[in-house]
């Protein structure tokens, strides 16, 4: 096939799966390969599960027992949720400093299993995406 | 060996230290009081799915978290 015998196919095939390798390896140790990993490592395997398939997790709150919804990105990125499991409203709230979105989102998580409380005394409120609705 | 993994721009650095070592137990409790001092908080991961936040320094908690203080965005 394209003029290629089987020991070149093999070949290229190995060269490929050596490149994939390499692009893994620079892409865990830069700042949101490393964040990432983290998150996926804290994260419930029920969680790990939501986030893969739908691009988001959801927790619930130490004190209130309220579900909140986690999605992908480190700004306006957290909804609560209602009884139904319907997006009631957004919060915006993440921890200081220039963090990798993997890192934000775990602290975000971390946060409001733990201390829901603290969350709700700088959390601001908004208006979540279209997106975010369904 | 356990670790303090503190969150930081680079993703993450991670400080391992022996809790049989008094002199790494010793530095360990240092840099916990230094970051909670800072405003981080410390959150240990003890089984499946359960995690607490550390309000003081325990040289037996395997793995530990520090997160930056939280504000409104």
């Amino acid at each position: 096939m394209f003029g290629l015998d089987r020991s070149e196919r093999a070949d290229r095939r190995r060269r490929q799966a050596l490149l994939a390798l390499f692009r893994q390896h620079r892409l865990n140790r830069s700042p949101d390969g490393r964040a990432q990993r983290l998150l996926r490592e804290w994260l419930t395997p029920a969680q790990r599960q939501q986030l893969a398939s739908r691009g988001h997790f959801e927790v619930v709150g130490s004190h209130t027992g309220r579900r909140y919804r986690i999605y992908s990105g480190a700004a306006m990125n957290v909804c609560e949720l209602d009884d139904h499991g319907r997006v009631r409203r957004g919060l915006c709230f993440l921890p200081v400093g220039e963090l990798p979105t993997g890192d934000v989102m775990l602290a975000q998580k971390l946060a409001l299993e733990m201390c829901e409380d603290s969350v709700m005394l700088v959390a601001r409120e908004f208006v979540p995406r279209p997106l975010y609705w369904t | 060996m356990a670790v303090q993994i503190v969150m930081d721009r680079s993703g993450d650095s991670r400080f391992l230290f022996d809790p049989a070592s008094a002199t790494e137990v010793a530095d360990a409790e240092r840099r916990f009081r230094q970051l909670t001092r800072r405003g981080f908080t410390a959150t240990a991961r003890l089984g499946p799915g359960q995690m607490a936040i550390l309000r003081s320094f325990d040289p037996n908690v395997e793995e530990c978290v520090f997160f930056p203080q939280l504000v409104g965005g």
